[in-house]
Order: structure tokens, then sequence, then C-alpha cells
């Protein structure tokens, strides 16, 4: 990608993998340790969300969720940066990262309730180490420094990862995060989803110079990478969690990659952003190009190619269904449920009025 | 066999109403969970409803144009009877509150004693601003909101009403809301006539060889339009001339000159004018030039062209009086093309050949092109090029 430019700096960790063009280079590939059966899982997850992200935004359509926010296009990063992590490594999220949570196990049907207004945290983040969906722009980066220093403290080998987009480095909270985490090197790696849009803000008038170029001036690596390359995507978070796993401190990585669809069901990105520049991206599609990678290497074939297409729209359908079929919970409960273990009076009366403003359920 | 009726959604967080834009099925239509039902356009975006429910189109209860409140009915479906059991619709969350089937219903609080006087007035702040700009007394406006608060519809209402404005109709005159595509067909031909100077030229052209050829084809079993043929002059005709193929860049007082030549193609739809787009058209023979435009033409009536095929276009195509008494016209560029060509009826015309009037099949032909870009002299040796391109038609 001739966009994609970054700076190789001596103590980059991942100088070895990347050529200056944040391209994973075939001495990376090789160094990846990835059997054919893991490059294709690698495709089948890619394929699984898409679907998923394509049923919710329906969904939304037919007045099923109240509001959708797609990541079609960044499934390489959603599934690369999951894969190359440890199941006891912990991810902090933006709201935009339903896949990579699908990837982690929790079930798509019990993510969507969230939008749908049926519940605010619908799973356990100890029992995933996937901390819940961050709706407020990089509240969850200070989070993930936070979490990480404690893993140190408890002298677990666990290490964070913290996922935000282009817009969020905007934020004060970012940089308050980024530099905390450079002083007192938490085992974090810091993972930005570059998609050139900050809702209809595009990235030229948010940022001056590059993403990744900023680690540096918080002491430590950063690098940017194609984001639209699953392969490139595993190799640099997993050289980054090995560092940060090592006590070495964290990384920053940008990846770049495109949002192909709206920001979210509410937005229209016909009215800021122009179609040429879609189709330029269309031809960078991550699933199609790593597709054909897997069919040039001889690693897929159509019959596998046609099941996992397959088993994306049974897992959707099973979505749908399973979503729709679930019950309301009774309002009071939903909104007063989960605060206090021990609910002082105040707010039990509180409940009470509410209950009782409310008729039939 | 169970009726359902799926009602408008809040499709984008307080939103109130929609304008449907275009259906996408008919009435007696089979549709399946996430066919494509409907556009409309909500005051954020235009999106695309997909069916709930598997099953047969029962009712489309609004038009094009129309604008539909969310919670009212849009489309009634007979489920297909295996789905029936689970298309019984549950909970839907996308109606924002007070809506039909929300689930939950407030229970009237003490009676909403609305306005009585004008310094009692329930208003949120932009609501009192607009009745201020449309001169209305909110003391005398009935609100609707919860506890008798007058929102932004209440307001709107009582400035429509007869005594204010009417909107719809006032001496014989009638009100279309423009929507879609003449929405869109307006924007694109103000843009045109208001930026670029543009000029025609027009040709008569022989078109025997065409016509001869178009007979021998039939003869060998491949029946074809005339219009492969003008479009395949065209391309010959823009290799010549490469610079009718270009676009003018404003920001950069730059010509930018295309290599592809992508040629829109103008057909005319029960929607309006729709313009699909055939790509790559100097990499392809006549053959397929024939088919993929037969495929165009047929997807741009039948409206399931997605918008990546009606749009890059390089030159247009069009035709003016493909029967009747009409020859020709004055197109209008397609921006930010530089040149549309109209082609007029082949018909048989007095032609002088040899110093003799004899009857010829012929027909008109009228190119507009972008004067920032391209001077009479030049427009003119292209149209001679067309016109022998045309007349040098071999079957």
């Amino acid at each position: 990608m001739a966009d994609v430019v970054r700076v190789v700096a001596a103590d980059d960790p991942l100088r070895d993998l990347f050529s200056p063009a944040g391209e994973l280079t075939a001495e990376g590939r090789s160094r990846l340790g990835l059997d054919a059966a893991a490059l294709r899982e690698l495709y089948r997850n890619m394929v699984l969300i898409r679907r998923a992200d394509q049923e919710a935004l329906n969904l939304q359509r037919q007045g099923e969720l109240g509001l959708w926010g797609q990541f079609l296009g960044q499934e390489a990063i959603h599934v690369g940066a999951i894969a190359a992590l440890r199941t006891t490594d912990w991810v902090f999220p933006s709201y935009r990262e339903f896949g990579m949570a699908m990837i982690r196990g929790v079930d798509p049907a019990d993510m969507l309730t969230m939008f749908r207004g049926l519940s605010h945290g619908p799973w356990d983040p100890r029992k995933y180490h996937f901390a819940p969906l961050a709706i407020p722009v990089a509240t969850q980066v200070p989070h993930a420094v936070g979490f990480a220093l404690g893993c140190r403290l408890k002298h677990s080998d666990e290490v964070v990862l913290s996922t935000f987009g282009d817009g969020a480095t905007s934020e004060g909270d970012w940089h308050e995060a980024m530099n905390f985490a450079g002083v007192f090197k938490a085992p974090v790696v810091f993972l930005c989803q570059n998609n050139g849009w900050a809702i209809s803000v595009p990235l030229s008038r948010q940022t001056a110079g590059s993403i990744a170029d900023r680690a540096r001036g918080y002491g430590f690596p950063g690098i940017r990478i194609d984001g639209n390359d699953v392969l490139g995507v595993y190799a640099a978070v997993m050289a980054a969690a090995d560092r940060a796993r090592q006590g070495e401190g964290p990384c920053l990585i940008e990846a770049v990659t495109y949002r192909m669809g709206a920001h979210t069901s509410s937005d229209d990105p016909t009215r800021y952003r122009t179609e040429s520049e879609l189709e330029a991206w269309n031809a960078k599609d991550p699933i199609a190009r790593y597709r054909a990678w897997l069919e040039q290497q001889g690693t897929i074939d159509e019959g596998t190619v046609a099941a996992i297409a397959d088993a994306a729209e049974s897992a959707a359908q099973a979505m749908r269904a399973r979503l729709t079929a679930m019950p309301t919970p009774p309002p009071g409960e939903a909104i007063f449920g989960r605060v206090y273990s021990n609910p002082p009076e105040p707010f039990l009366r509180e409940r009470e009025e509410f209950e009782s403003s409310l008729e039939g359920s | 066999m169970a009726d359902q009726t799926f009602r408008l959604p809040d499709l984008g967080e307080g939103l109130t109403d929609a304008q449907l834009v275009a259906w996408r099925v008919e009435e007696g239509g089979r549709v399946e969970v996430n066919t494509p039902l409907c556009e409309v356009e909500t005051a954020k975006a235009v999106v695309v409803i997909p069916s709930p429910w598997a099953g047969t189109i029962q009712k489309l209860h609004a038009r094009p144009g129309e604008s539909v409140a969310v919670g009212e009915p849009l489309v009634t479906i007979t489920a297909a009877e295996a789905a029936q059991a689970e298309a019984t619709p549950g909970t839907l969350v996308g109606y924002g509150p007070g809506a039909p089937e929300s689930g939950i219903r407030r229970k009237a609080r003490s009676a909403p004693a609305a306005a009585e006087s004008s310094g009692d007035v329930r208003a949120a702040p932009f609501v009192r601003q607009l009745a201020k700009d449309m001169g209305l007394d909110l003391a005398q406006v009935t609100g609707s909101g919860p506890g008798g608060r007058i929102t932004r519809a209440d307001v709107e209402a009582a400035a429509s009403s007869p005594a204010a404005a009417p909107s719809t109709s006032i001496d014989g005159e009638r009100r279309i809301s423009v929507v879609g595509i003449r929405k869109a067909i307006a924007k694109q031909m103000l843009r045109s006539v208001s930026t670029i100077p543009q000029f025609t030229e027009f040709a008569v052209f022989d078109a025997s060889k065409l016509m001869a050829a178009r007979e021998e084809g039939k003869a060998s079993g491949r029946s074809m339009t005339p219009l492969p043929y003008f479009i395949a002059a065209v391309v010959k005709a823009v290799r010549a001339y490469p610079l009718m193929n270009s676009s003018w860049d404003e920001s950069r007082d730059e010509i930018i000159v295309k290599q592809p030549v992508n040629v829109g193609i103008a057909v005319n739809t029960s929607q309006g004018l729709l313009v699909p787009v055939l790509r790559d058209a100097e990499q392809l023979e006549l053959t397929a030039i024939a088919e993929k435009s037969a495929l165009l033409i047929e997807g741009a009536r039948a409206g399931t062209l997605p918008p990546n095929q009606m749009s890059g276009g390089t030159i247009t195509v069009t035709n003016v009086g493909a029967s009747g008494p009409v020859e020709t016209g004055t197109p209008i560029i397609n921006p930010p093309e530089c040149c549309v060509v109209a082609f007029g009826a082949i018909k048989p015309r007095p032609m002088v050949v040899q110093g003799q009037v004899v009857a010829r099949s012929g027909a008109w032909i009228s190119i507009s092109v972008d004067h920032r870009i391209v001077d009479g002299a030049l427009a003119t040796e292209f149209l001679t090029a067309l016109v022998f391109e045309l007349e040098s038609i071999s079957a």
C-alpha cells in the first residue's frame, strides 16, 4: 500500500517483520508459525463477523435494535489482533469491537442486547477477559493502562490490548494514558484502528502528522501497518504483546484501514465522502485479499469457502432468532437492578416511584 | 397464514418520520427475511429497509413521496407458513416512546392542563424560537407532547393550518414533493447548466450500412438494436479525440483525461431518467457491448442496479425521439463529463447521392460539449469522425 508509510526505528521490535511501507514481508510471514488450519481459521472468523455485522444492521433497520455501528472493512484487525493474544490477555475495546468480542467467545446475541436496550453490560468481563464496550471516545484507554499496571502488581503474565479509533487520539484521556503507560512501562498494546474518519471528520482535519509517530514522544515504539492485512495485524500484535509480556513496556500500532460503512445506523456517509474513495478501498477489501492469497497458496478451496459462507449464514440466523426471542426485562429491573448490591433507601423509593409511573409492561 | 404489519421504526435515534423514496417490492410479490423492501429518506440519511419476515407482500401502505410517521404501517406481509412461528413480532425497540407496539405504556399523568395562559406554556427553547420565527403565539397552540408540552410538530401543524399557509393546494395549484431520483436529476442538471459552459452541434448520418449490418446479424440469429453500434462508434471516435473523454478539475485548473471509456447510457424508466454505466467499453467487442448494455438497461428499468453501476461514467449517450416526429434535441452534459451524444431515430430520409435525391435510412446526432475543454473546431472534428465511423460499419 503506497499510502502506508512508517518510520522504522532502531528499537522497533517489529523492524524485521515489516517492510518500510508497513507490509508484512515474506520473512515475517514465515516466522508467524501458523499452519494451514490456523490460516483458514483467520479467514473463517473474518467471514463470520462480517455476516453477523450485516445482520445486526438489518435488525436495526427492522426496528429490532436501537442503533448499530458497523465495522465493515475492519475485520482483519478484529481477527488478527485477537488471534495474536492469549485468551488470558485482556481487551479494553471501544464501541466498534463487536467482532473481537465474538471471536473471544461472547455470544453475539447477548452482545446485541446492549443495542436493544435489554442490558447495560451483557457479559462477564472476568470470564472472557474482555471489558465492556466503551461508548464515550477514549475513556477505555486509561482503564486499559491502569488495568495493565494492576496485572504487573499481581505478578501475572497477562497483557492488555487497548483498542481505539483515529478520532480517540485527539482526546485528552488518550494522551494521559499514553504518557502514564510510557513512564511506568505498562504491559499494554495500543492498537489504533485508523479508519480514516471520526464520524464525518476526515483524518486530515483531526491529526497533523502520523499517529504512529506520536509514540516516540511518549518514549516507546510506534509502527504504522496495513490494517487490511490480517497476517500483518497478527504479526504486529503478537510481537508487541511479547514485548509487553517481557516487561519492556508498551507499543503503539497504527493499523491503517477504512470504515466501509456509516459511522452508525444514524449516519449518512454519502454526505461527506466520495464514491471514488470508497471504491479505492473496496479494492483492498481484507477478506477478498486474504482469500485470494489463501487460494494462491492452495490453503483453501472452493468447497471450504462455500462451507464457511454457509456457517456464517446459519450463525447470523441463529443470532437473529435468539435475540428476537429474548424476553424484555421489567423496566425497573433494567434501570435500577444492577446499581447497588445493598440499595440505599432513597434509591429504592426512586425505583418504586418509577415503577408506579408505568402501566403494564 | 397470518398477516403481519411492519411499522416504520425509528431508524436514527429520535426521528419522528421518514419519506418513502421507492419501493423495491410489489404487492403480491414474495420476500425472504432481509429482502430489500424500500428506500426511505429520514432527516439523517437515505436507508434501505430489509424485510423482517418471509412471506407474500399483502399491502404497501405508502406511496413514493409520502411521509410516514414512526410507528405507522409500512407494509403488510402474509407470513409463509413455515416461518409463521418465528415471524411473530417480538418487542420492537426502535420506535421511541409512546409508539403503539413499544410494549410499555405511560400511565396518564394528571390531566395536561396545557398552555392555559401564555405565561404557562410548556415548550422547549428551540420550539419557542421556531414559533417566534413563524410568528405564532404559543398560547394558541395545543400541545401533544408529554404533560401537554408543545412539540415542533405541533408548531408546524399550527403554522400550516388553513388560516396560515396551506402547503398542499392553493388556487388549483398542486404541490409535488421532490424525492429520490427526481431530486438527484434536478441536482445533477442544475450543476451541469450552472457550472459548464456548453454548446451543441448537429449532424445527420447515413445509416444504410448500420441497417445492413443489423439485417445481416438478424439473419445469423443475433438481433441487435442500433445502440451497440452507436456506442462502438462513439468509443472509436473518442480514441481518436481523447479530450472528449475528460473532466474539468475546477479546484486545480486542470483537465483530467480519462483512460477507460466508461459509457453512460441514459435510460428512461418509470422512476425517471437513470444513467447506468458500461465500464471499459474500449475493451469490449460489439457483441459484448450489446449484451452488457442490455443487462444494464434491464437492471435500470427494474431498479435493481447498485449505485456503483450508475456512477463513474466518462461520456454519456442518450437518444431523442426514438419514435414519432421529433428529430433531435440539445442534450445536457452529465457532470463531470465533457461530452454527451444524442442519437435521433433512424428512418428513411431524402439524401443526395451522386447528385440524385434518394431515400436512405438516416438519423440526427447531436453532441453537447464543455467549452472550457473543447472548442468548436475540435467538436466538429469529433462529430465528423463519429459520422465517419457510423457510415463505415461493415457487417
